[in-house]
């Protein structure tokens, strides 16, 4: 019987073993370092809050030797980094686990290196949510949330299961300290996309809105299906709504052919290959339903919709 | 995941060896307000923490429920390590202290103590940091990724076989930290040979 419980507990240790392998400790900040995994041959996904600093990056492997790294891009959306390492002899990559999504209640471990020594804790999945949008509009497939303890070097670290595969890079900058995990799919996003431009790019219109309910006697007269719809409560300066015409106090009621109801779905359309495309816009104004054709632009950095 | 279901039986593993664990925890109780736990470690010998004990007078209870009068015998605030002694002595198991392997991160660990007074209370966790083998000298403390309360305190933490890896003393940022067995034996040593002479 307790030859079962050592097994278990020997491959817990083999697969903190196997996996810390590619975790690295990340010198980009004061005092302590952050964490990072060699994700592909050469780059070390990182989160974003913890790489304080643009130059002057050292990065410390498992067998102690220490080498410059250069920062390749960041994303604040999905608060990840990447760093491309000036050396890194025979440095592994992890296994990735992208055949099937972790489930609740799946054991699991956090690894760090918040110095030279690697670091695991463990825990639970306690809730995996469909595709979720961050305040910044940045899209993450499935937001993992952990039940486990956050230490030291747990933000840049992996999130591994008990078969030493990668599940997602975790970061405790979402949401007043509770952990997340950002899963696989969205770092390879990311990381194909930070490699490729440097920079994600978004969609933008420069427009605040809020959810207002549509009277009846509209609805019943304009022949409309919305309940609800987005009311315009602020228009940027020469954004490219402001340029295509949209007025404060305007209602809208699609984009592109999709109704609004909440203002996380126009982010939702705001995809990089937004940009530059004209889209039909349709709203209420005057009691009349009209459509303006809007281009989004690119979103500069920190800002919203 | 494939195979047989384990997880029943591994709660029964867990169980059997949380059991032994538990025969060679003690209850100690002195003038200070909560009881400490502590670890039967040799004949008529029990290590606690230095913070647990307060006054120079000790009442121990063995897991059987037997309670003795102990005599303080080693007391080290710096290495919050202390030393107990009572009589009689009956044939008891004691705690088998793992010398070797080392212990790597991710390994099981468990501890018993007396939070709150629930007596021999169990805790499971893993270890959190191992240290590499890069260092000339050994660790002063074993971090473990478990959850202590008062009441813990100079009990054991034992790992998946139920051998002794540590006395729990104190939790510090969020993690466990225990004072490794060898360095309670070599302290003992030390403290014991003072005793004697």
């Amino acid at each position: 019987m307790s030859t079962m419980l050592q097994s278990f507990s020997a491959e817990l240790a083999d697969a903190v073993e196997s996996a810390g392998r590619s975790v690295v400790a990340i010198t980009a900040r004061r005092r302590i370092p952050s964490s990072g995994v060699h994700w592909r041959p050469g780059v070390v996904v990182a989160t974003n809050h913890t790489i304080r600093r643009d130059d002057n990056i050292t990065v410390t492997l498992p067998d102690g030797t220490t080498v410059a790294a250069s920062l390749a891009g960041r994303d604040a959306g999905t608060d990840l980094a990447i760093l491309k390492l000036g050396d890194h002899p025979a440095l592994p990559t992890p296994t990735l686990r992208s055949d099937s999504g972790p489930k609740v209640g799946e054991v699991v471990l956090a690894l760090g290196r918040p110095g030279p020594h690697l670091t695991a804790s463990w825990g639970v999945v306690s809730g995996v949510s469909g595709p979720w949008r961050t305040w910044q509009g940045a899209e993450i497939d499935a937001l993992l949330r952990v039940d486990l303890a956050i230490y030291d070097g747990f933000s840049g670290g992996p999130l591994i299961d008990p078969g030493a595969r990668v599940l997602g890079i975790n970061t405790s900058a979402f949401g007043r300290g509770v952990p997340v995990t950002i899963p696989v799919p969205t770092v390879e996003r990311v990381v194909t996309e930070l490699l490729e431009r440097g920079a994600i790019r978004r969609g933008y219109l420069g427009i605040g809105t809020h959810p207002v309910r549509v009277p009846t006697s509209l609805t019943r007269k304009l022949e409309l299906s919305a309940e609800v719809a987005l009311l315009v409560v602020g228009v940027e300066p020469d954004g490219p709504a402001d340029r295509a015409g949209v007025l404060l106090g305007d209602v809208l009621l699609e984009f592109d052919g999709a109704a609004l109801r909440d203002p996380a779905d126009i982010l939702a359309k705001l995809g990089g290959d937004r940009v530059g495309r004209p889209v039909a816009v349709r709203v209420i104004r005057g009691g009349q339903v009209k459509t303006l054709q809007v281009t989004p632009g690119e979103r500069p950095a920190s800002r919203a919709a | 995941m494939t195979g047989e279901p384990v997880a029943a039986d591994l709660a029964h593993a867990l169980a059997a060896v949380v059991d032994e664990v538990r025969r060679v925890t003690v209850q100690v109780r002195t003038q200070a307000a909560t009881v400490g736990a502590g670890v039967l470690w040799g004949r008529g010998l029990v290590i606690t923490n230095a913070h647990v004990i307060r006054g120079d007078r000790a009442h121990v209870t063995l897991s059987d429920g037997e309670t003795a009068r102990a005599r303080i015998v080693a007391h080290d605030p710096r290495r919050d390590l202390a030393a107990l002694e009572f009589e009689p002595w009956r044939d008891r198991p004691l705690a088998a202290v793992r010398t070797s392997p080392p212990l790597r991160a991710g390994e099981l660990v468990l501890a018993i103590g007396h939070p709150g007074g629930l007596v021999n209370a169990a805790t499971l966790g893993i270890i959190h940091g191992a240290e590499s083998g890069l260092e000339r000298r050994p660790a002063r403390w074993i971090r473990a990724d478990v959850r202590l309360a008062p009441g813990f305190s100079g009990g054991p933490l034992a790992d998946a076989t139920g051998r002794l890896i540590g006395i729990n003393a104190m939790m510090q940022g969020g993690l466990a930290l225990a004072i490794p067995a060898a360095v309670v034996t070599a302290w003992l040593r030390r403290a014991h040979a003072l005793v004697e002479a």
